[in-house]
């Protein structure tokens, strides 16, 4: 077996699931309907076998609910662009009622609210016309990435680290859009729907924003997502890019926008996506937070890309390791890495500065001795954040960064 | 097309895409999907609950939001869904039919699985 095939058991079965061929050699462990059915991937957790499926304009992801569509990115996928492909880009939807067809020219964006003086509604056309684009690279995570980590268990998605990725959004920003409905000065929060509904009618996916989080400048409505249209089930044909904050407030197929002036307080504000009100964003596992606030922005994370835990590599042989880190949006100014578990640390190369909410490379050379090596990487932000070496808890399992360990083995 | 007919707004909408750099954005057709069939479904079982739970869960939902959770979910995990499907999102759950169809998640997919 060669060393890319051990460094990389999920193209394997990739290969296997699709065309059968390498059924009697490489895919032993997959039944013959198995094989026949769908490739499957196992999450490093308890109870973590996933199919994988390609959905429309998507290629074969980890499918952690079939409907509503919830995918994982298979985690190669990030060492091999710091920019994400849009059709491995991952999928989160909360209700079965999403959109399976939408015609762009017809679709539009009603803007009003308690808080708004002129109420208007806007086209795509007037969007992407009337308006001086923006454009940048931003990570969007889901909260719950790397949920499945946890330990204790927390229920909810058991994802791994794939609910995330990094991509280039071009379109207006929300201040500029919304200038154009000449706000009352009671404006409170902004409040964002989108196309997709609960099919019984309660729990719409409704996600509120404070205003001057809101006209910052930087949260945008993109119509483009890394030089293409947004693929349908990323949020076709505009979505809500709220940069350095968690995927949930990233609405897709944008519909509707409110000015309110009170604090919106839907469901899926309160008391979903909420988290421990303290600095840690933290709680002893087994207890209840005294008190909550919203989710807010990324903690620090970084990972290796280039190894996955548990490969082998050639003793006496420099390699360079490869990886990413992000923050939420003050940028990574240090990444250091340990070979030996975090005893001892060393400062990694940071690639490109490609935007601070972005994806930021890192490289180390790596020359094994032979035996076990414990791979650690660590990074920081420009204020100074970091990430913890114990991993925090708290009960929905959300904002997860601890310290990574990667064990590989020189042979 | 379907935005404004006066010139003045068609030469905008030229010079924005000139601007950006994009190539013609001109309009086609609606974008449509197929989305594949679920790719689980729920675990058989003698237990009442069964049916019950095909009957009320699936119909909102694939399988794997059950499936997948984590083998430690204990009873109050279950018994918390199962009443916010009902209390948050409608779901046309009889009372009466909780206690069995929360009976039959946490022994089919939670803590209380046979060993």
């Amino acid at each position: 077996m060669n060393h890319s095939d051990t460094a990389n058991p999920l193209r394997r079965r990739l290969v296997a699931g699709g065309a059968g061929l390498l059924a009697g050699a490489g895919a032993s462990a997959l039944s013959g309907t198995a094989l026949a059915q769908a490739a499957t991937v196992n999450l490093p957790m308890v109870n973590g076998r996933r199919n994988l499926v390609a959905y429309p304009e998507k290629r074969p992801l980890i499918v952690l609910t079939s409907r509503p569509p919830q995918l994982e990115t298979p985690f190669e996928v990030f060492n091999e662009s710091l920019i994400t492909p849009n059709d491995a880009f991952f999928v989160r939807y909360h209700n079965a009622g999403i959109p399976t067809s939408i015609d762009a020219d017809t679709h539009v964006i009603r803007i009003g609210g308690s808080a708004c003086g002129k109420p208007y509604d806007l086209t795509m056309a007037a969007l992407r016309s009337q308006f001086k684009p923006i454009e940048y690279l931003a990570v969007n995570q889901c909260s719950g990435n790397s949920r499945g980590n946890f330990a204790p268990r927390v229920t909810g998605g058991q994802l791994g680290n794939g609910a995330m990725g990094n991509a280039r959004w071009l379109g207006v920003p929300l201040k500029d859009v919304l200038a154009r409905a000449e706000l009352k000065t009671s404006a409170r929060q902004v409040v964002f729907n989108g196309l997709d509904t609960a099919l019984f009618g309660g729990g719409d996916f409704v996600k509120s924003l404070d205003i001057d989080h809101a006209v910052d400048g930087e949260v945008m409505l993109a119509y483009q997502m890394n030089g293409a249209d947004i693929p349908m089930l990323n949020g076709y044909p505009v979505k809500l890019i709220v940069p350095g904050y968690y995927g949930t407030y990233w609405i897709k197929h944008l519909s509707d926008i409110e000015v309110v002036d009170q604090t919106y307080e839907g469901f899926w504000m309160k008391p979903a996506y909420r988290i421990p009100d303290n600095d840690c964003a933290c709680i002893e596992p087994g207890t209840v937070p005294a008190s909550t606030r919203p989710i807010g922005r990324f903690t620090v994370r970084s990972f290796i890309t280039s190894l996955q835990d548990g490969a082998r590599v050639t003793a006496g042989r420099q390699s360079v390791v490869r990886g990413i880190a992000f923050d939420g949006g003050q940028g990574i100014r240090e990444v250091a890495f340990s070979t030996d578990g975090g005893q001892s640390w060393r400062g990694a190369k940071l690639g490109a500065d490609m935007g601070r909410y972005s994806f930021r490379e890192f490289t180390f050379a790596f020359t094994p001795e032979r035996g076990s090596h414990d791979l650690r990487v660590r990074a920081w932000n420009r204020s100074g954040q970091s990430q913890p070496m114990e991993a925090l808890w708290q009960p929905a399992g959300y904002m997860r960064n601890v310290v990574e360990s990667v064990k590989v083995t020189a042979v | 097309m379907n935005h404004p007919a006066h010139g003045k707004a068609r030469i905008t909408f030229v010079m924005a895409a000139i601007a950006v750099g994009i190539a013609s954005t001109a309009m086609a057709a609606p974008k449509t999907i197929d989305l594949p069939p679920d790719g689980v479904q729920m675990t058989p079982s003698a237990l009442p609950g069964y049916a019950k739970a095909q009957a009320s869960c699936v119909v909102c939902h694939s399988a794997e939001y059950m499936l997948y959770q984590p083998p430690t979910a204990a009873r109050p995990y279950w018994d918390a869904m199962v009443k916010r499907m009902k209390v948050v999102f409608k779901a046309p759950i009889d009372d009466a039919d909780m206690p069995e169809i929360i009976d039959y998640l946490v022994k089919t997919y939670g803590n209380e699985q046979p060993k």
